[in-house]
């Protein structure tokens, strides 16, 4: 069990889902000291029953923290299954928290997982049953595996018997109840919320039909691990349906019993996900159609998925919200739906129907908020600040993901970042020692005939599904050389990580080629198993069987199989000539660099600042403050100008922040974890040192010239008809009628993406107009309503007060023309199926934002980093790794990453803030072994490498030839290719190496 | 350093064309670094000729060794074995390294690369000549620039009338040599020198004279001594 | 030879090629299987040696693939391995060679699409030039 030190401060994090785990990881990489707790008996929460996640389709889980080493978890991590906290007392910075771990039966220590139990005993003992395990053994806690089981002691009627089964001895039949009481200085909530239960209508059959499942249990039909092993069938007859449909919005955005009036986010991406991998992985004849009412896919490049679903996959889309389902004595469905186009009804039949549900928080999140004392709001989620959103009504109370308010995984992690990180600052960073490694000393191979063993770790399912493991691993065999060769399904867990390190130990095996993922994820991973077992990390190759042979040739199966042979025979040729190499450390700047002096810019030097980080802030305009200062109001009635001054003044006054205003990035250089910037302030350019980078450049108010916008007078922005509102309300008084057009630049060819805020944008303004004019006619033409989470209420609220929503689509663009003086608004009314006038004496463009292109270009350059094609900054993995871009010690927050409201720019800037301070706290950094090493036999001192290097680093020595500083160097290999004497080898990344395999594409075994 | 540069390849493979097996050798002095015939060089010429041997349908093997320096005979004594085994070598050395190869070894010798001049560099990747090896410096008095290499007809008192805007009349790429010199003398504030008449050169020091030679006595003498002793 | 599956590499630097060859296969965006990818820090390093190893050793083409033009995470190592593509190109028409075999192309690590497309259009390339010489002498083709 877990051995709490009573007086060791802590954070306590509650809920085990991805939120509360990457809260927990972000906490103990600070070196901060983290209780994890989760009343379920293994962690991983909603995320672990999904079968893949948009918009990747796959399940990379594992890659949510891989610079974490197991040492650091150790120390600083503990985690508590099945307990629950019972009361809090005391005050932010010295609560005590009461604990309740319910007995789970299972001896943990003795434990080995071996699944006898299971076996005899199916009914009593739980290991994640219907679950996918492998989301949690993830995460490779030692404690995970043995965690996973438990026993529901009351359904075991012989003690003796289930005893007798258990080899190892782990059986506790007396385990109790234990309480612990804890020191905990501040506490992240990370609860999430339930799905809805559509059994709870009775129009849509859901619990009664057989062939209606919520969304998530159409998930688990799918998934490997699943009720029919991931083949999509029919609940009533086990077969493959050939038509679905999904209805949009069950039980939300609704005002009918049992419904809610939110908007839970999510659903519109998860359906157009599960239409696509439907069609993907079952059949491209599998006809899918989405019921919906606004199509919501307002996430960074959610619309081009959006896209792909309808003309790549051919996903049928009808707007329209079904009355209800009726079941077929075929058990089929038959559905009634409007056409918007026809004035008539049409039935149709399915032979599956999903629900797509949202969140609703549970009994159990309510009555915990009620231990906690914090406040909820009126939908029963956790109360947080609107400028302060991971903050509860109680201090020291922070919360994030959904129970704060419905949202998907990305923006779940971005909280529980934020929220760690202010959570964090209540607890004081762990003294840093140089980490005595865990790892086993290393066994040494010199000398060793080459022994190698080939894994397929096929984490889910992707590599099986296309591609015979079988066959694969059978020539890998053909190697004399190759002493073991096997597959790990379904899971790149612990358990099977455990089982390789295995067989390397007993084998002794001194190289590994593992079939996986791509190696930019997964090398860490599997390097570290290598550590674990005894290897050098870099006797390791890594074969990429899943996104660059599964994935990208499902076409051509037999092709493909014929190329899996290929690469693995590549990787085996590769790894013979592989060699133990050494680490290069460095020690790490302590300081921060801020680049952008906006809101979220500003948040985050002062947060770091506040933790004693001397943080630099560089704005190229001449005052602080960025796009806020255009910015009057949010829709939850926050004073945007008070607030930007106050931010001003803090971050001014701030002893550690150095502010330079009027300032650009001119210069830049140096490794990973030790930078130096030059930032030019008029003629002057002054050098910074700093280990970590945060990118907060924003983005720009998009001015497309549409709709007469720069050309007729009425014709306005959102932000400029914010600034009539705030400056001259007679304007506004004296208005009859005013038109919105929304999506004007965005959602387009040359833009494709959604701007996100213009649809609360409108909302918020027309709510503002009508307070001042309650006469004043708006009418908002829109192509989908995308008030997504509580935004929704505000739209509902619009719509009460009178004002006219009225849908367009590309076919049908509104036309503003001007004629005798007036302004007048063409537009087509797809309800009355006709076009329709409209005298505006204002039209507001909701012009959304777009990349500050120029600069963020530049800023790439400079740094050496990716953006996305519409010019943001492109963070490192899109779901698991949100604000950390490619290269370590760089994040970027704000709308510099895609366009979102302040409020989600203020939860970016405490996040990045967080996820700077996992790198600060860990004073020096892991640089890896690839750098060029020149041998001086063979060197011939002609120079080339002194002037090809692009960082300057080879030197000719004292001793006559040319030496490369490993500190220094960042491992390109140019001066490798350079080198006319071919004295220069990259280290991990030897000629010899690349040349096997080359041979292994060719060699025909 | 010398320079040198590759022979264009169809001039290889007509040596090579009558022989089965060859060795390409390299040396890892001027012709590397000049990126003639190091190392480098010699896998991307190995690698060219097979694959001409394949498209043209002949059989070759070509194997691949560079040497410390060609134009020392104990370095290209260590090329016994290799030699044995081939038909014929092609070699990346400058002039001086082939025909020490060529001398120690009874199989035809190609030269693989065309040996240039006496050049330095000037960026990555350019060479230009400075000294033609006329045995005889006069860079004392052009203050350090020599107008034997360097001007198109290695005049000794001052340029031709070819000189425009400080280009020969042969290329605009071309400085004139007396340009430079002058220059050079100005900035010096040595260009009284300029005045002095160099006489008449004599170019028996330069080859004139025939084929030369440098015997230094006391090396020499010592290794005629060492032989003698043992 | 309407059948001639053309074997072929891709030298692919980490950053950018290699992710949008990911990226392409994360939008299960399909190319042909005939081209396998070697991973590299940086197309800088790719040396030209090794392109003329991998025609040697029995590729129909071989093709180095980089980051955008400016956009290279070690500032120009994508422009030399242009220029080593160019030298190797000259090198090949002089044996007689089709020069086509070799190719630089240039992607950023969101180009999964273009990365497809690109490996598509080789792919046609290649298989309308026929088998290397090589490749067919080391009796592999088809």
């Amino acid at each position: 069990m877990q051995k709490i030190k009573q007086d060791e401060k802590r954070v306590l994090v509650i809920g085990g889902g991805v939120g509360g785990i990457k809260a927990a990881l972000d906490l103990s990489e600070s070196r901060k000291q983290v209780l994890l707790i989760d009343s379920d008996y293994a962690i991983g929460g909603l995320m672990t029953q999904l079968d893949r996640t948009f918009p990747t389709n796959n399940c990379d889980l594992c890659t949510v923290s891989p610079h974490l080493s197991a040492t650091t978890r150790e120390k600083f991590l503990q985690i508590s299954p099945m307990t629950e906290l019972t009361s809090l007392s005391g005050e932010a910075g010295n609560f005590t928290a009461t604990l309740n771990t319910a007995p789970r039966f299972i001896d943990i220590d003795k434990c080995t997982a071996c699944g006898e139990c299971l076996k005899k005993f199916p009914e009593a003992v739980r290991f994640t049953p219907g679950l996918d395990p492998r989301a949690p053994t993830c995460m490779r806690y030692p404690q995970a595996t043995p965690y996973a089981y438990s026993i529901d002691m009351e359904k075991i009627d012989d003690v003796e018997a289930l005893k007798a089964v258990c080899k190892a001895g782990a059986i506790v039949p007396d385990d109790s109840e234990q309480q612990i009481q804890v020191n905990v200085a501040s506490v992240v909530l990370s609860v999430g919320a339930e799905l809805f239960n559509p059994g709870v209508l009775d129009n849509f059959g859901g619990g009664k039909f057989d062939n209606v499942v919520p969304g998530l249990e159409y998930e688990r039909i799918m998934s490997a691990s699943g009720p029919f092993q991931g083949n999509l069938v029919r609940k009533s007859d086990q077969q493959r349906p050939k038509k679905v449909a999904w209805i949009q919005c069950v039980g939300s955005r609704g005002i009918n019993r049992h419904d809610v009036s939110y908007c839970s986010s999510v659903c519109c991406m998860y359906a157009l996900k599960e239409a696509m991998v439907t069609k993907e992985r079952f059949g491209n004849d599998i006809e899918t159609t989405i019921f919906f009412m606004d199509m919501r896919t307002f996430g960074k490049d959610y619309e081009p998925y959006y896209n792909r679903a309808k003309e790549d996959f051919g996903i049928r889309l009808i707007r329209c919200r079904p009355h209800s389902i009726i079941e077929l004595p075929d058990k089929s469905l038959e559905i009634t739906y409007a056409k918007e186009d026809l004035s008539l009804m049409e039935k149709e039949q399915f032979d599956m129907v999903v629900l797509s549900t949202g969140f609703r928080p549970s009994q159990k999140t309510i009555d915990l908020a009620g231990t906690l004392g914090i406040d909820l709001t009126e939908h029963n989620f956790a109360k947080s600040g609107t400028m302060d959103p991971v903050t509860t009504s109680k201090d020291g109370v922070y919360v994030c993901g959904v129970f704060e308010s419905p949202k998907d995984i990305p923006e779940t992690l971005v909280q529980a970042s934020a929220a760690a990180s202010m959570a964090g600052t209540a607890v004081p960073s762990g003294e840093w020692v140089e980490d005595l490694s865990l790892y086993p000393p290393q066994r040494d191979v010199e000398g060793e005939d080459t022994k190698i063993g080939v894994f397929v770790v096929d984490c889910d399912g992707e590599i099986g599904q296309s591609l015979d493991i079988d066959k694969i691993l059978e020539n890998a065999k053909t190697n004399p050389d190759v002493a073991v060769a096997e597959a790990f399904n379904l899971s790149c867990s612990f358990e099977s990580m455990e089982k390789i390190e295995g067989l390397i130990k007993e084998q002794k095996l001194n190289r590994v080629v593992i079939g996986s993922g791509s190696p930019r994820i997964q090398e860490i991973m599997f390097q570290d198993m290598l550590r674990r077992a005894g290897l050098n990390p870099y006797l390791l190759e890594l074969v990429n069987l899943r996104d660059q042979n599964a994935w990208a040739h499902n076409d051509a199966p037999a092709k493909s199989l014929e190329k899996a042979f290929q690469l693995v025979q590549s990787g085996i040729s590769g790894v013979r000539k592989a060699k133990p190499l050494a680490e290069n450390m460095l020690p790490t700047s302590q300081n921060a660099l801020v680049v952008g002096g906006g809101v979220t810019g500003m948040t985050s030097a002062l947060e770091l600042a506040d933790q004693g980080t001397l943080t630099y802030l560089v704005e190229k305009a001449p005052v602080l403050g960025g796009q806020a200062l255009n910015l009057s109001q949010t829709i939850e009635g926050d004073d945007v100008a008070a607030f930007v001054k106050d931010l001003v003044n803090k971050v001014s006054a701030h002893e550690n922040i150095k502010v330079f205003i009027d300032a650009v990035i001119a210069e830049h250089k140096g490794v990973p974890g030790k930078f130096t910037t030059g930032v030019k302030i008029g003629a002057r350019t002054e050098q910074i040192d700093h280990g970590v980078t945060i990118l907060a450049t924003g983005a720009t108010p998009n001015r497309p010239a549409m709709y007469g916008l720069g050309e007729l007078d009425k014709v306005m922005t959102q932000l400029d008809l914010d600034a009539i509102l705030e400056n001259d309300e007679s304007k506004i008084k004296a208005m009859g009628q005013l038109v919105m057009i929304q999506c004007a630049g965005s959602r387009e060819a040359d833009n494709p993406n959604c701007s996100r805020i213009c649809c609360q944008a409108a909302v918020k303004n027309a709510l503002r107009l009508l307070d001042v004019n309650p006469d004043l006619e708006i009418f908002v033409l829109y192509r989908d309503i995308r008030t997504y989470g509580f935004q929704e209420d505000y739209y509902k609220t619009a719509r009460d007060k009178g004002v006219k929503f009225i849908r367009f689509d590309l076919e049908h663009r509104p036309v503003v023309r001007e004629e005798a003086g007036k302004t007048i608004v063409r537009a087509h009314d797809f309800i009355l199926g006709q076009d329709i006038e409209i005298e505006a004496d204002c039209v507001a463009l909701s012009t959304g934002l777009v990349a500050n292109t120029e600069t963020n270009k530049e800023l790439c350059g400079l740094f050496n980093l990716p953006k996305t094609e519409d010019g943001f900054f492109l963070e490192d993995h899109v779901k698991l790794k949100p604000v950390d871009m490619a290269l370590r010690g760089f994040f970027v927050a704000g709308t510099a990453h895609s366009p979102k409201v302040i409020r989600e720019s203020i939860t970016q800037a405490h996040a990045v803030a967080g996820r700077a301070r996992t790198m600060l706290a860990n004073k020096e950094i892991t640089l890896g072994a690839a750098f060029a090493t020149v041998d001086p036999v063979k060197c011939a001192v002609c120079l080339i490498c002194v002037r090809a290097c692009p960082y300057d680093v080879p030197f000719i020595n004292t001793e006559r030839h040319s030496e490369i500083d490993p500190a220094k160097c960042r491992g390109c290999g140019i001066c490798v290719a350079e080198c006319p004497a071919k004295a220069i080898q990259l280290r991990a990344w030897e000629d010899d190496q690349i040349l096997a395999k080359l041979d292994g594409l060719f060699e025909r075994v | 350093m010398i320079t040198a540069e590759q022979k264009p390849l169809q001039e290889i493979f007509g040596y090579i064309a009558p022989y089965e097996k060859i060795l390409v050798v390299g040396c890892n002095e001027c012709v590397t670094v000049c990126a003639a015939g190091g190392r480098k060089e010699v896998g991307l010429l190995s690698s060219a000729l097979r694959l001409h041997s394949v498209k043209a349908g002949k059989k070759l093997e070509v194997l691949e060794h560079t040497l410390e320096r060609q134009c020392d005979p104990e370095y290209v004594d260590q090329l016994k074995e290799l030699a044995g085994q081939v038909d014929a070598i092609v070699s990346l050395a400058c002039g001086c390294g082939i025909q020490t190869v060529a001398a120690q070894y009874a199989i035809p010798v190609f030269p693989g690369v065309n040996t240039k001049f006496m050049g330095a560099s000037e960026s990555q990747g350019i060479w230009a000549e400075r000294c033609m090896g006329c045995g005889d410096c006069m860079l004392g008095v052009t203050g350090g620039i020599c107008p034997v290499a360097r001007c198109s007809k290695s005049l000794m008192n001052g340029p031709c009338g070819g000189n425009s805007s400080g280009k020969c009349e042969i290329s605009e790429d071309v400085d004139c040599a007396w340009q430079l010199i002058w220059n050079r003398l100005v900035e010096l504030g040595i260009q009284d020198r300029y005045e002095e008449l160099v006489a008449a050169k004599d170019w028996r020091p330069a080859g004139g004279g025939g084929p030369r030679k440098i015997i230094r006595e006391d090396l020499a003498a010592s290794k005629i001594i060492t032989e003698d002793m043992a | 030879m309407s059948n001639f599956e053309p074997e072929i590499v891709a030298f692919c630097c980490h950053y950018c090629a290699y992710t949008a060859a990911d990226m392409a296969g994360t939008r299960r965006i399909s190319y042909p299987s005939n081209v396998k990818i070697i991973r590299v820090p940086c197309t800088g390093k790719v040396d030209a040696i090794h392109l003329m190893k991998a025609l040697e050793k029995g590729a129909d083409g071989v093709y180095v693939a980089g980051c955008l033009d400016g956009d290279c995470h070690f500032k120009n190592g994508n422009l030399r391995a242009t220029a080593h593509v160019e030298k190797i190109k000259k090198v090949l028409e002089d044996l007689g060679w089709e020069p086509e075999r070799v190719a630089m192309m240039y992607f950023s690590a969101g180009m999964g699409e273009q990365f497809a497309q690109g490996a598509k259009e080789f792919t046609e390339k290649i298989k309308s030039l026929g088998p290397s010489p090589a490749s067919q002498t080391v009796g592999k083709a088809v």
